[in-house]
């Protein structure tokens, strides 16, 4: 048990890295296919925060006494995760906003039926 | 001496002013971009004679690299970054009279937005100051390549995404991977940790980085995003594309093997890949029939022999890639905003309608042939030095394989001529013998087809010959960009160099 313990959150987020590309892999419909993206980018997001956790942690905050420094979670990966959230939702609306596009072109979402442009 | 912060920070500015500026009085936005990327041409250029002994380093926030975000200045960001202000500004004057339709206001922010991501690519010392440049670049490339809203434009555009984003994400887990390694996210000080770990643990993030960097960079098994997108983008975007951030994706690549893993074990697969880019790419370029894919698909080509050349990992080979980098951009960004007109003339995309083109629109048509010899690699061309040094440094290596690839990437070069001059055969050498107007594929251009004889305007005329005047200027005197780029060959070259003028 205690191997789940600490490596819990690299196998829920390498999990969701999984699940998010094989969405994006096997599915025909594009809005299941931004699912799959923004499936992918939560597992990201939480590899990223898991690299800086430490159970019971708290927040670096220095000029505070009696705080172990022991116990201080990683603070830089939580600013990456904060950006990388912020460029996640800017992908994902840019995608939602080009399927609605596509669709009044194509009045259809399946990707293997949209193949006017080809090798 | 100006701070380099500042090419970042004035594009950037600008960029978010247009909206505001559109708001009050629409016509102005359209002379921004220009205004902006004159200033950053002309403080890179400063910057460039500046940089050769010491680079310039910018700590942000008054911290101490690593513990800020920092820029390097070095020859080789100040050289990039002089590049994409270059092209960027050329294409900027270009689009003041191409760009009539649609919301003009957000094209220009977005051109602009997408020269400031590359410009911070380039710049940049931090691998997740990086990651985020990168995907404003990308960002906002996907959003101009849907720019006319037609059916090819949103579907490339949605192929351009997913592949995109995926590629982001692994680039994201890599740069995470290292982070858990080394505590630190300075590609510097990355560096100087590299060998403290062992080499296995570095391969997944290595592979991760250069997968995601890759795609950007069309590297052949992560490029079948790259001729939809580049063909169905406004051809100055196109320009844009094929000659800035493509080439960006590949500084991007080059840094990370080069600089953060200093890893030569790898160089000969890249060699690989480099040749098999350039042969895919010039067999597919040959068998179109649509003028745009066909220089999409020769973008794939060049970039595979500049991958190549970076490769071979000698003075003469790093500094033939730049140079042929140089050249492809120059060369590139010329032959779309050429078609540009030429397809706006003619109302077609495929080749055999332009037969008799070389009459009607003669300068615009003689700009095109330069831009051809160039890309092929004829003197007294910018092509052909930078071929010149690629061919002399791989036989250099006096390695049995180096001296193969370049003989099959000559072969791409013949299939490259083979399929361009088809296209000046039926620009100047075709007659037009009551021809009937053949149902043409659909047709793409922001604008009304404006079908006539006439030549592209003046606005147009202007970049297009600045671009031709460099070409035959540094195709005669190529000693003007050599010392540049045997400095920036160096950087790349001596990481040891860079880690300690970053880190003092």
């Amino acid at each position: 048990m205690s191997f789940l313990n600490s490596y819990i959150y690299y196998i829920g987020a390498f999990g969701l890295i999984l699940i998010g590309l094989y969405i994006i892999l096997v599915k025909h419909n594009l809005i299941k296919v931004i699912i799959g993206l923004g499936i992918l980018d939560t597992g990201v997001n939480l590899f990223l925060i898991s690299v800086g956790y430490i159970t019971k942690g708290t927040a670096p905050i220095f000029s505070r006494p009696g705080i172990d420094s022991e116990l201080m979670v990683d603070p830089v990966p939580q600013a990456l995760v904060l950006t990388a959230i912020v460029i996640g939702v800017a992908v994902l609306a840019l995608a939602l906003s080009l399927a609605i596009r596509l669709y009044q072109h194509y009045q259809t979402l399946n990707l293997r039926k949209i193949k006017e442009q080809r090798w | 001496m100006v701070n380099p912060v500042l090419l970042i920070a004035v594009p950037l500015g600008f960029a978010f002013a247009i909206p505001l500026f559109a708001l009050f009085w629409k016509a102005s936005t359209k002379y921004i971009p220009p205004v902006a990327l004159a200033f950053n041409l002309i403080v890179s250029l400063e910057l460039l004679t500046k940089v050769f002994e010491n680079p310039v380093i910018v700590s942000i926030g008054g911290w101490r690299p690593p513990f800020c975000i920092n820029l390097v200045a070095g020859p080789v960001g100040v050289l990039f970054s002089a590049i994409i202000a270059l092209v960027g500004f050329l294409v900027s004057i270009y689009a003041l009279d191409y760009i009539k339709e649609g919301t003009t206001e957000g094209y220009h922010t977005l051109s602009l937005l997408l020269l400031t991501g590359a410009t911070g690519v380039v710049l940049t010392g931090d691998i997740f100051n990086l990651f985020v440049f990168f995907e404003i670049l990308c960002i906002s490339s996907y959003a101009l390549v849907a720019y006319l809203r037609d059916k090819a434009g949103i579907e490339s555009a949605v192929k351009y995404l997913i592949q995109g984003a995926v590629g982001s994400s692994l680039l994201l887990i890599g740069i995470g991977l290292l982070y858990g390694l080394f505590g630190t996210l300075n590609m510097a000080d990355i560096a100087a940790k590299i060998d403290s770990v062992s080499p296995i643990s570095l391969f997944v993030p290595m592979v991760l980085l250069i997968t995601g960097l890759g795609v950007e960079a069309a590297i052949f098994p992560l490029n079948a995003w790259l001729p939809d997108a580049h063909s169905s983008a406004p051809s100055s975007i196109s320009a844009i594309l094929s000659g800035i951030a493509i080439e960006v994706g590949l500084y991007a690549v080059v840094r990370v093997v080069f600089t953060i893993f200093g890893a030569s074990s790898i160089l000969l697969f890249l060699a690989l890949l480099g040749v098999l880019t350039l042969l895919i790419g010039e067999i597919c370029a040959f068998s179109q029939n649509n003028i745009k894919r066909m220089l999409a698909y020769s973008s794939i080509g060049q970039i595979g022999l500049i991958l190549f050349a970076l490769s071979i990992a000698t003075s003469g080979g790093v500094t033939g890639g730049l140079f042929q980098l140089v050249s492809h951009t120059l060369a590139k960004a010329l032959l779309f905003l050429a078609v540009g007109y030429i397809i706006y003339r003619t109302g077609s995309l495929q080749i055999s309608e332009f037969e008799g083109v070389g009459k009607k629109m003669p300068l615009t048509c003689l700009a095109f042939t330069i831009g051809v010899f160039s890309l092929v690699g004829l003197p007294p061309f910018i092509g052909f030095p930078s071929k010149f040094l690629i061919v002399q440094a791989a036989l250099a290596t006096k390695e049995t394989i180096f001296i193969m690839l370049i003989g099959l990437a000559l072969l791409g070069t013949v299939i490259e001529v083979a399929y361009f001059f088809r296209v000046i055969q039926a620009m100047y050498f075709k007659g037009e013998e009551g021809k009937p107007q053949a149902q043409n594929i659909a047709f793409r251009h922001p604008n009304k087809p404006n079908v006539g004889t006439r030549e592209a305007p003046v606005a147009a005329l202007i970049p297009i010959f600045v671009f031709v005047v460099l070409i035959v200027v540094f195709g005669i005197y190529p000693k003007l960009v050599t010392d540049v780029l045997n400095s920036a060959a160096t950087e790349f070259l001596h990481r040891y160099d860079y880690i300690r003028s970053v880190l003092g």
